[in-house]
């Protein structure tokens, strides 16, 4: 497969992910804030702490406030990590692709593209907005479930899942950093009252409130949580999971040699934490080191696979 | 052309012709494309007159595009009228893409058993886009940019993959001659590939259609096309071309330019409906425009009768309006030939209008050949 190809169906599956992850976080998010009183810890500007994105937002616009964070975060056509942006880049990433796959995958990414792009004001109302992101939600998996059932699990199948897997490690970690804020000493009391339905989310957001019933038949715990999310085998958006992913990959691409090394350690690094004893503090400095790591095994997949600059 | 020039040699048409051609190469001088053929994908534009008869009104042999258009095209036809297209017995055209396939099969250096091919694209910005795609996508090739390949030392072409360099033996190129390898033609291409001519020329990668085939897409060129036929195959035209004045000639010059605002004037070397007069349409400052600009460079234009093109229904707002329209079959030539059965018709979407190209706002429309038994 062309080095060119491999990068374009990369991207294409970190952007249709990073989209369905959007849209999750956000609908998660805007039923969260209805059920919290006002005047928390918890309210729209950690929304932006998530994605990373405060400072950006701080160039675009004054207030946080709803309004303007969903606007920024939803179809600003400026941020580069908005929803509408992500689904630009993955329809430029598969219109470039398009012979590498079944049509409907091309039909399915396009559609949501047109969709947020031509009803951009639906998403300034709560009620279009639960609606789009509905639409959104349900169009990546449509997408995910065409490439599964007429896709052959070939090379190029596999630069997809390495996408798709490397950004939703990401994105749990940043979903769980909001941990740090829920794990704190000296949080309001008002927050303690709140704390498991925050965790409930939490799950919520990352899709895994059912299974986490269903395999731990806890109560909710903080711990468990951290534990599920990061260390589960089997859960698919759990850390460990994405990790296992990407070296399944790596086994039948070419010239991986050393390349799941990387992961290896870090995976060790994970099995010998104890998610019920962890701070605020270590679980912010746990979660860095995973996202330095996923970082890092970008920039060698880059390096093995995609063209390089100084050859174009 | 590029070989023993008989037909120049015995007086047929001038050499100057020929080498002042803007699409003549002389790098490919001496050049033989395997199984004598250097136009290998010709989609040549048909029209028929108020007497009913077909001419050709010209050939495209660079990078005729059209092809994906007319086989979508029947895909939507069946779905809106699939009674009609059983009950008529139309003759399918959907085989095309296999044919390509076969054809490029068939270029491919000798000692190649199962070759390796790519479609050139200039990228996602050209309009043809669409097609390069398509195309890549029915006969299962790659579709590679210039950037996506590289002409090693040992004068072959190679992709760059995710397993490192992979040989190419086969591309379809959809970029023209002048940005092909930066190496021979401009400088300034990004989009070709340096060393692609080096290595065509040692015979280790086909290039379809080959550079310097549009020599014959040259509309001065074109005039000579029937007496190519008699010289070279010793049997008359089957369809006749549209009769053509060539500025070059001093007599048919005069000519034209007593008449131009009769006449339909076209630049020699353009494609896409580019740099036209059409005399009875145009205003009188276009005229004398081009009275000016012929009379610089002759050499560069011809003049053909204004012919009034068939018309055919088309659905215009909610009523079927008279627009005209013309037809192009795709011509496929390799080991063997191919002619679709059918084509792409374009449509002149625009009411009177007799400028039917794609890049003009011209439409298209399925064609049937229908089987009748006879």
């Amino acid at each position: 497969m062309l080095s060119r190809s491999a990068e374009r169906l990369y991207w294409l599956g970190r952007y249709v992910e990073r989209s369905e992850n959007t849209a999750r976080l956000i609908s998660v998010y805007m039923s969260l804030m209805f059920d919290l009183p006002m005047n928390m810890e918890i309210s729209w500007h950690n929304l932006l702490t998530i994605f990373g994105a405060q400072h950006t937002f701080a160039q675009l616009y004054d207030a946080v406030n709803e309004q303007n964070v969903m606007h920024f975060l939803l179809t600003d056509g400026n941020h580069d990590g908005s929803l509408f942006s992500s689904l630009s880049y993955a329809r430029e990433n598969i219109r470039t692709s398009r012979e590498l796959m079944p049509d409907e995958a091309w039909q399915q990414v396009n559609e949501m593209y047109l969709l947020i792009r031509d009803k951009t004001e639906s998403a300034d109302n709560r009620r279009g907005r639960v609606v789009l992101l509905n639409e959104i939600m349900r169009g990546c998996q449509r997408f995910t479930g065409f490439l599964a059932g007429a896709m052959s699990q070939d090379d190029a199948f596999r630069f997809i899942k390495l996408g798709r897997n490397i950004e939703r490690a990401d994105m749990t970690t940043r979903i769980l950093d909001i941990g740090s804020v829920l794990l704190a000493e000296d949080r309001s009391d008002k927050l303690r009252q709140y704390e498991n339905t925050l965790w409930i989310n939490v799950l919520k957001s990352l899709s895994a409130l059912l299974m986490y019933r269903k395999h731990r038949r806890l109560r909710i715990s903080s711990g468990d949580v951290l534990d599920y999310l990061i260390k589960d085998h089997d859960f698919p958006r759990s850390v460990v999971h994405c990790i296992n992913e990407v070296k399944a990959c790596y086994r039948f691409l070419p010239r991986s040699n050393g390349m799941a090394d990387n992961l290896n350690q870090l995976s060790a690094a994970l099995v010998a934490i104890d998610f019920y004893q962890i701070t605020p503090q270590g679980l912010h400095n746990l979660l860095d080191n995973i996202q330095l790591r996923l970082c890092e095994t970008h920039n060698q997949i880059t390096l093995t696979w995609f063209l390089k600059l100084s050859q174009q | 052309m590029y070989n023993e020039q008989a037909f120049i040699n015995d007086g047929l048409i001038p050499g100057y012709i020929i080498e002042s051609s803007t699409n003549f190469l002389q790098e490919c001088k001496g050049m033989q494309p395997k199984h004598g053929v250097w136009a290998n994908i010709c989609g040549s534009d048909l029209i028929r007159d108020k007497d009913g008869k077909f001419y050709v009104l010209e050939d495209n042999l660079r990078v005729p595009s059209g092809v994906s258009y007319m086989i979508e095209n029947r895909v939507i036809t069946k779905k809106v009228f699939p009674e009609l297209l059983q009950d008529l017995d139309v003759l399918p055209v959907d085989d095309y893409p296999a044919h390509l396939f076969e054809m490029l099969v068939s270029v491919a250096p000798d000692y190649v058993d199962v070759p390796r091919i790519a479609v050139l694209t200039p990228g996602i910005y050209n309009s043809a886009y669409f097609e390069h795609t398509f195309l890549a996508q029915q006969i299962g090739a790659e579709l590679v940019e210039g950037a996506d390949l590289v002409v090693q030392d040992d004068d072959c072409v190679y992709m760059r993959t995710i397993n490192g360099l992979e040989r190419v033996d086969v591309i379809y190129r959809r970029i023209d001659d002048q940005f092909l390898d930066p190496e021979v033609f401009r400088k300034d291409s990004v989009l070709g590939v340096k060393g692609l001519l080096r290595a065509w020329k040692k015979g280790n990668v086909a290039l379809v259609n080959a550079p310097g085939s549009g020599v014959a897409d040259d509309k001065v060129v074109y005039a000579y096309v029937p007496d190519m036929i008699k010289y070279y195959l010793h049997e008359e035209p089957i369809l006749p071309n549209v009769p053509t004045y060539l500025c070059s000639d001093p007599q048919q010059l005069d000519y034209v330019l007593k008449h131009l605002s009769e006449l339909v004037v076209k630049p020699a070397n353009e494609s896409g409906g580019y740099g036209m007069l059409v005399g009875p349409h145009a205003k009188p400052e276009e005229i004398e425009h081009f009275r000016e600009v012929i009379a610089i460079n002759p050499r560069n234009y011809i003049a053909q009768p204004t012919i009034a093109l068939s018309t055919c229904p088309t659905l215009c707002g909610n009523r079927l309006e008279p627009r005209h329209v013309d037809l192009r079959p795709f011509i496929l030539q390799g080991e063997h030939s191919y002619v679709t059965a059918g084509g792409l018709t374009y449509v002149a979407m625009k009411k009177g209008s007799l400028v039917v190209n794609s890049s003009q706002g011209g439409g298209s429309k399925d064609t049937w050949v229908i089987n009748t038994g006879a």
